[in-house]
């Protein structure tokens, strides 16, 4: 991976839904750099921007203006083949809805973005990956006979496979009983710490937040705060404070 | 690509179901209609028939040929049609699934791809069941055609290999034409919108619709004005396209033309989910709206042309009566009292030879009158020609309405076998074509030797003498042992009837196949449709509704929009009647339209029964689960 560019970095990015006079602003001139092997926690009242942040940094969503790099590469204006091979061989995506092919088992399900890509996933790769979730007896099950956390730790072994440079996650935890949200948050802790991985994580669980390295506060689409190395206390305060 | 296509495959068969059968049925018919026509086109006629009687088995022949040609293309327009409206609805079903393939990394031709590789895997399967389908469908279809006479008793057709494969490679033709515009909407999906959580469902209305839906209406349009200004072939031809159009664009534009006349139901529940579903109604309906236009538009436009042709033969004939006899019988009206002319028409069995300018030598046999020309003019009101029928005396001949545009001109001589006998007969003349094919030639019966004519079917039109009164010399002409004696009104009805005859059974062998196609296009949606509502009615039930108020109401808005699309297929059919309408009268001077009411309401009852059943069996089947179990179920 490239580590001597910033795995994210977002340039005075500004994102209008609607026509640009008329349109809200779902994110007001944020600039936010991610260093390679952190993890961020995006956090701010529903309706902040947080999503968006997490699109357009992601390149799923063209920005109105200002400049996104993802790992070094502008993407602001790139077409979708260049999109296309980052999402295969740079960034993994976790989201609230665990996003699995509905027709497709869970070890099909791991493996399949790696084919996409037309990388060789061996099927010892793909059981070593589910193991490492805790999902080894679970390989040949399909999406609807899986519970929401062994779904959602399925999508992660999906994001882990072809082991991206930067892993966007949106409320990865927010379906989850406790014990899950755990689970979950163990394993994104396992990919940055040990595979030098980057996440860029949305959430609005303070307890997951403190999980992080750095937290950024989001309010009306600009940041206003942020903190690092936080404790599951000051986060909880500083939200308090922005929600009142 | 190809283990996610077999695995949805396998997941989602019974979205598929109808798509692969639709390909079955038309990989069927194309292989058979291969190996009928391949076996009617070196025809072996039974030995011991008359030479009018081979000429009818040749025309069968031809017959037989073009009905098969126009069920093998009609298969497949529908089959095509029928794939692509379910890929159409497989796509809008799975833009979250297929926006997550291009989140994990899947480009724009792989998602091509995919749905190619799954209607290719359609394709294959459909075509394998399509061969022994075919095997079925040939006895079927030969069983049809010598029913209705086309085909000879004893007619077989032998089994070509390559019919079979030229049959599967259209089939698998069919299934990728089908899916192209749906695969390429598919690769349009934007990876964002496996994110959305009420992932705005795709517009209804896409592009490829409104292109196909606006550019059919217009053709259909210009069709409907050109129609009403030009002649009766123009408008046979404008009705067909009209029809043809007419449905693609009222089936094209369901989306928003049945959530409109849905305005004019009844508020309530029903209106509601119509105008929600507008997707789900619009495949319930475009398939209706396809099988009445074509239906009626077809049927009462063959019915028109006949009516319009036996009124067209009843106002040409200046006389009250007709009397079917043989010639010799014939030959003794005359001498019946009350009787002014009596014009003798013997159809004889005898060979004309004419150089024709584009054919070469031809013959003919059937269509050739013998005539008394003074009798013939008295009593019909011929068409102004540039010739005198006065002319059609010794060795002459006038060309018959059926041989009108042919090239054969006065002047030319043509040689005729008249049993045995050589003659030589100058053409004198020639009538104008009729909206009936008509009679091909007429001459004077005193050149032919009288047993070629005296033991010939001969029609008689009868002119009765001032003041009688016809049916008293009906009477009497019945008491000198006539057996078949009809009013020249009687006598139109029944020609117009015959004229119809094969028209009519054609077309019943054309209109079941479509009425399949219709059949199972609509099963097709209300199955899809039924999975898709799974977890609505789910949710109805939780907030109190009875399993069977969830069943009743599906079925009571899916027999609404039957009944919207059979009414949109009839405004199409309704328009093409219409161009028939004024053609006719510009030809013959009044208007006659043959509305198929019959045809109508079997089509009616039968579409609401079919749609009725079907929906009320998926509601029944999607709500068999407790709710709970679906509402709380997860993605
Ligand atoms: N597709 C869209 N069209 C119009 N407005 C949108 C769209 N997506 C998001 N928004 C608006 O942008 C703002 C930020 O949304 P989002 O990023 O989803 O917030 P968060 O994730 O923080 O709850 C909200 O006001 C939302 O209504
Ligand atoms: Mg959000």
């Amino acid at each position: 991976m490239n580590s001597a560019h910033p795995a994210v970095q977002l340039h005075q990015v500004t994102r209008v839904h609607g026509s640009k006079n008329t349109g809200v602003a779902a994110l007001d001139n944020v600039s936010l750099t991610c260093p390679p092997g952190t993890w961020t926690a995006v956090m701010g009242p529903s309706g902040s921007g947080k999503s968006t942040l997490l699109h357009c940094a992601a390149g799923l969503d063209q920005v109105t203006s200002g400049r996104v790099l993802l790992a070094g590469h502008d993407i602001t204006a790139a077409p979708d083949s260049v999109l296309t091979a980052l999402r295969r061989r740079t960034i993994g995506f976790v989201f609230q809805t665990f996003n699995l092919i509905s027709s497709l088992t869970a070890e099909q399900n791991v493996a399949f973005p790696a084919k996409l890509a037309g990388l060789r996933v061996s099927k010892r790769d793909v059981r070593a990956v589910l193991a490492g979730v805790g999902l080894a007896d679970r390989a040949t099950h399909r999406p609807r006979e899986l519970s929401g956390g062994q779904q959602q730790r399925v999508a992660i072994a999906r994001a882990m496979i072809t082991r991206p440079a930067v892993l966007f996650a949106d409320e990865p935890t927010g379906a989850l009983d406790s014990a899950s949200a755990k689970t979950v948050l163990a394993l994104l802790r396992d990919m940055v710490r040990t595979a030098g991985q980057t996440i860029l994580m949305v959430t609005h669980d303070p307890a997951v937040a403190a999980s992080a390295d750095t937290v950024i506060f989001l309010a009306d689409g600009r940041i206003v705060d942020g903190l690092h190395a936080p404790t599951t206390h000051d986060v909880a305060e500083r939200l308090a404070k922005l929600e009142s | 690509m190809f283990q996610m296509s077999f695995s949805t495959f396998r997941e989602r068969w019974e979205l598929f179901a109808g798509a692969m059968l639709s390909v079955a049925v038309g990989v069927a018919l194309v292989q058979a209609s291969i190996l009928v026509l391949a076996a009617t086109g070196n025809p072996r006629i039974p030995p011991g028939l008359t030479r009018q009687q081979e000429d009818e088995v040749r025309e069968g022949f031809v017959g037989a040929a073009t009905v098969m040609g126009m069920t093998a293309f009609l298969a497949m327009f529908l089959a095509v049609f029928i794939v692509s409206s379910t890929f159409g609805f497989t796509v809008a079903q799975r833009r979250r699934d297929l926006a997550l393939l291009r989140l994990t990394g899947g480009s724009r031709g792989q998602l091509r791809a995919l749905l190619l590789s799954e209607s290719l895997l359609l394709g294959v399967i459909g075509s394998g069941l399509g061969v022994p389908f075919g095997l079925v469908a040939q006895h079927v279809q030969i069983w049809l055609l010598i029913e209705i006479g086309l085909l000879p008793d004893g007619f077989t057709a032998p089994w070509r290999g390559w019919a079979a494969i030229v049959a599967c490679v259209i089939g698998i033709g069919v299934a990728l034409t089908g899916v192209f515009t749906a695969s390429l909407r598919a690769a349009r999906i934007r990876p964002l919108e496996a994110l959305r959580e009420t992932g705005k469902a795709a517009r209804v209305m896409n592009t490829s619709r409104w292109l196909f839906g606006l550019s059919s209406a217009a053709c259909t349009v210009a069709m409907i004005v050109w129609a009403q200004s030009t002649n009766l072939i123009g408008a046979l031809l404008a009705a067909l396209g009209i029809s043809m159009c007419g449905a693609v664009a009222m089936s094209q534009l369901s989306p928003l033309v049945v959530p409109l006349t849905a305005w004019l139901l009844p508020g309530g529940l029903v209106r509601a989910n119509l105008r929600e579903g507008v997707r789900r109604s619009a495949a319930t309906a475009s398939p209706l709206i396809v099988l009445v236009a074509l239906l009626l538009g077809l049927s009462g436009t063959f019915g028109s042309l006949a009516a319009a042709g036996g009124e067209e033969a009843k106002r040409s004939v200046n006389a009250q009566l007709v009397v079917t006899s043989t010639g010799e019988e014939a030959e003794r009206l005359p001498a019946v009292e009350g009787i002014a002319v009596a014009s003798r028409q013997n159809a004889v069995d005898i060979t004309i030879t004419a150089e024709v300018p584009d054919e070469g030598t031809t013959r003919y046999y059937s269509g050739i009158v013998a005539v008394d020309a003074a009798d013939y003019a008295r009593t019909h009101k011929l068409t102004p020609s540039a010739w005198n029928l006065a002319g059609l005396t010794g060795a002459t001949v006038f060309t018959g309405p059926a041989r009108h545009g042919d090239g054969i001109n006065p002047g030319q001589v043509l040689s005729v076998d008249a049993a045995g006998q050589p003659l030589q007969l100058t053409v004198v003349g020639g009538l104008l074509e009729t909206l009936e094919a008509g009679d091909s030639f007429l001459l004077p019966r005193e050149v032919l030797p009288r047993h070629v004519w005296s033991g010939a079917p001969t029609e008689t039109v009868v002119q009765v003498a001032p003041g009688q009164n016809p049916a008293d010399v009906a009477q009497r002409i019945r008491q000198q042992g006539f057996g078949d004696v009809r009013t020249v009104a009687e006598w139109a009805t029944a020609r117009a009837k015959h004229a119809q005859d094969g028209n009519v059974e054609i077309l019943i062998v054309l209109m079941g196949l479509a009425g399949l196609y219709a059949l199972m296009a609509v099963v097709n949606a209300a199955v899809i449709a039924g999975t898709e509502r799974r977890r609505e009615f789910a949710v109805a039930r939780v907030t109190g509704l009875t399993r069977r108020q969830v069943i009743a109401s599906a079925v009571a808005e899916a027999v609404a929009v039957a009944l919207i699309g059979v009414v949109l297929g009839c405004v199409v059919a309704g328009a093409g009647l219409a161009g028939i309408g004024a053609a006719v009268r510009k030809a013959i001077g009044v208007t006659v339209v043959d509305v198929p009411w019959a045809l109508l309401a079997v089509v009616v009852i039968g579409s609401v029964a079919v749609v009725a059943t079907t929906s009320g069996a998926t509601a029944a089947v999607a709500t068999r689960q407790r709710p709970v179990e679906l509402v709380t179920a997860k993605e």
